[in-house]
């Protein structure tokens, strides 16, 4: 048989039907590979989030245009309208509830004001708004440093990018009109990847000083780990850095061997003397002693249950007690009715504060008690070991009453605490039922009437109208004028002249 | 072997020709090695999720099983895929490829893709192949389609609707999700020449 070659030779049509066939082939097969590569550019297109985020946009309105979904439920933590049998949400006067506190932060900001926090949608207005951030008319003035803002604003990982620890040696009125969004997206997340990521470098340092690498959290403790970045126990160290106090352990009696260890005193009581530490929220401390820390269920897990809608399923940032929402947040593991959930959680929360109310009364005594043994002229050296009994007494009290959601995190933690801080405060009582008897009194020591929050700020002497004055002022002169800049500054990022992250 | 060495002689082109058609069956090779690279194709005899969302139009079926139990345990194929022996596999994983491949290439793919009925044995046969242990008292053990359609017996997901791609699935049930798609094929060398940066991407 002729080669095809020979064939072509004696008849070239053939070589040139072949080369057209080829050229043909060649075509389709570029077609064919285009309908791939096009296919494979859409795929660039669909299902990719538009996030062309600076990676310290503050405003969650931007974050929101990409994720939708967070940023909807993010912005139902407006409506405050949820009170559970023994928490609410809205704003409530708890020195009104609770006139113990008064006396219990006697010479301090809190026994002015102490409103229940709204949440993270109000996290910069509730700051501006209560009385112990004071009326700072000048950027200069008092009574705040910036350091209260660390943990309430999307705005600050911006600012400590810039200033560093300098950023805490400001006053917070300086740093007022920075500091207008309300805890958001950037304070948990990369812009980038939206992994979560811990913006708050207190957190890290802590994790450092105790040989840990916080790099090394797993996802479903990144979960617990970002809500630590501020629901924690705190205090200003030097220049008004924030630091956490976790050297020592993260146990009620380790924050405070910590804080003797650095003779560390919030402010003296001014009826007892006694040198006090206010605690924060050792929220994280507490729910980490609790059943659900120790099976590995985390913050989120409760506070953020996942939902669906349509097939997509994510994380609900509406932050909240779960109590609102026991379908998602209880029932996906526990099997019982919504009723008996409820009963389960409110019973052990008002077995919690049973015990607290009587520790609250001991310490009330103890501080009116002190004043009397002061006033009938006891010595320094004999008040000393009361006076510390109070502090730890008061210490105990304070590490359970700030955390938030405690007495249902770990009732046994909590029972611990404050059953040992009865304790330390039954026996100052009675060392100073010794004390007055050395002056003659053997009866019940004599206290004022402060059962009511007026009769306790009368006997202090608050005057409360004034601060109310000043602040209002504050808020219609001075707020007005940081929300001006800050519209300012966030018309120079979306004109493109500044960003974020030029500095 | 003499019959192939028959067929290249007979195939080889006059001497004056051997030049442009070196050339020639150099493009056409190079072009279908092309469609290869751009294809993925080597990824599909790979048991990779990451594979099944080459073609976009899989990325809710990717998500939801990424959000659900399954991914801890049982890859896309671990259930799409018969698993009885190494044939049956890569048969049937051929077949099912080709299918998909002709109808992803025509735009033929429905908004709401569903499963058809030989998907739905295989899927069956895994869902008993991993579960038997605990559900050997159910009846939808040794359930079949067959079996279904007779009215017989239930399949696992008659009751199970939202294991584990959730009850609404369509193309558009999944929007904003974040699922590993095939990026540029450009290679980054290549991109670093064209003094493109990874920002501008």
């Amino acid at each position: 048989m002729k080669t095809l070659g020979k064939r072509i030779e004696e008849q070239p049509w053939i070589g040139w039907v072949i080369f057209l066939i080829t050229i043909i082939v060649v075509f389709l097969a570029g077609l064919f590979t285009y309908t791939i590569v096009e296919r494979r550019t859409e795929a660039q297109f669909v299902f990719q989030p538009a996030t062309d985020l600076d990676p310290y946009e503050p405003r969650l309105e931007e974050w929101g245009k990409a994720f939708p979904r967070q940023f909807n439920t993010y912005n139902r933590m407006a409506d405050t309208t949820y009170v559970s049998p023994t928490l609410g949400a809205p704003k409530a006067d708890l020195l009104d509830e609770n006139p113990n506190m008064v006396i219990l932060f006697a010479g301090y900001a809190f026994s002015r004001d102490y409103n229940l926090a709204r949440g993270h949608y109000y996290s910069v207005d509730d700051v501006r708004q209560t009385l112990r951030t004071g009326a700072p008319m000048e950027p200069e003035d008092g009574p705040m440093p910036a350091t209260c803002w660390t943990c309430k604003s999307a705005d600050v990982p911006r600012l400590i990018a810039e200033y560093g620890d300098d950023f805490y040696a400001h006053t917070l009125a300086e740093m007022g009109h920075e500091v207008v969004n309300p805890i958001g997206c950037v304070n948990c997340h990369e812009a980038e990847t939206m992994q979560l990521r811990i913006s708050q470098p207190a957190l890290v340092e802590a994790f450092e000083r105790r040989g840990k690498d916080i790099t090394d959290a797993t996802h479903q403790e990144m979960r617990s780990l970002t809500c630590a970045q501020c629901h924690v126990e705190y205090y200003f160290g030097q220049d008004n850095k924030l630091i956490f106090p976790w050297d020592k352990g993260l146990e009620v009696a380790e924050v405070e061997e910590y804080k003797d260890a650095i003779e560390f005193a919030d402010w003296i009581h001014p009826l007892s003397r006694a040198p006090m530490i206010k605690a924060q929220h050792p929220d994280y401390e507490i729910f980490m002693k609790g059943i659900h820390a120790q099976r590995g269920v985390s913050c989120a897990d409760c506070h953020m249950p996942f939902r669906t809608e349509g097939g997509v399923k994510y994380t609900d940032h509406r932050v909240q007690n779960p109590l609102n929402n026991i379908s998602n947040a209880c029932q996906t593991c526990h099997r019982q009715s919504e009723a008996e959930l409820t009963r389960n959680v409110v019973s052990r929360q008002q077995d919690v504060y049973e015990v607290r109310e009587r520790l609250e009364r001991a310490l009330v005594k103890a501080h009116l008690e002190a004043e009397f043994a002061w006033n009938e002229g006891a010595s320094e050296e004999e008040m000393e070991p009361v006076l510390q009994k109070i502090r730890t007494g008061q210490w105990h009290w304070d590490y359970g009453a700030a955390s938030h959601g405690g007495a249902f995190h770990a009732p046994q933690e909590m029972m611990k605490i404050y059953g040992n801080g009865l304790d330390y405060a039954q026996e100052a009582r009675l060392e100073l039922s010794r004390i007055a008897a050395r002056f003659g009194h053997t009866d019940e020591i004599p206290i004022p009437d402060v059962s009511t929050k007026e009769k306790a700020q009368a006997y202090l002497g608050i005057d409360l109208e004034q601060l109310q004055r000043e602040k209002d002022e504050f808020l219609q002169t001075v707020v007005p004028e940081w929300l001006r800049r800050a519209d300012e500054r966030h018309r120079a990022w979306d004109a493109g002249d500044e960003a974020p992250s030029q500095f | 072997m003499a019959r192939a060495r028959n067929v290249i002689r007979w195939l080889l082109p006059p001497d004056h020709w051997r030049l442009p058609v070196i050339i020639l069956a150099g493009f056409l090779v190079g072009i279908a090695i092309y469609a290869f690279y751009v294809s993925n194709a080597g990824s599909y005899l790979s048991d990779s999720p990451q594979t099944c969302v080459n073609c976009h139009v899989m990325a809710p079926h990717y998500t939801t099983w990424f959000h659900s139990s399954h991914r801890e345990h049982a890859t896309c194929n671990d259930c799409h895929v018969p698993q009885d022996n190494f044939v049956n596999h890569y048969v049937n994983k051929a077949q099912d490829g080709l299918r998909h491949a002709w109808i992803f290439t025509m735009r033929d793919e429905p908004f709401v893709i569903r499963i058809h009925e030989p998907g739905m044995d295989v899927v069956q046969q895994n869902c008993l192949r991993c579960h038997e242990h605990t559900n050997h008292r159910v009846s939808a053990f040794e359930g079949t389609v067959a079996k279904a359609r007779a009215g017989e017996q239930k399949l696992c997901w008659d009751c199970h609707r939202e294991v584990p791609h959730g009850a609404v699935t369509s193309s558009a049930s999944t929007p904003y999700t974040n699922v590993p798609l095939p990026e540029s094929p450009v290679p980054e060398w290549l991109r670093s020449m064209m003094g493109e940066s990874d920002a501008s991407r």
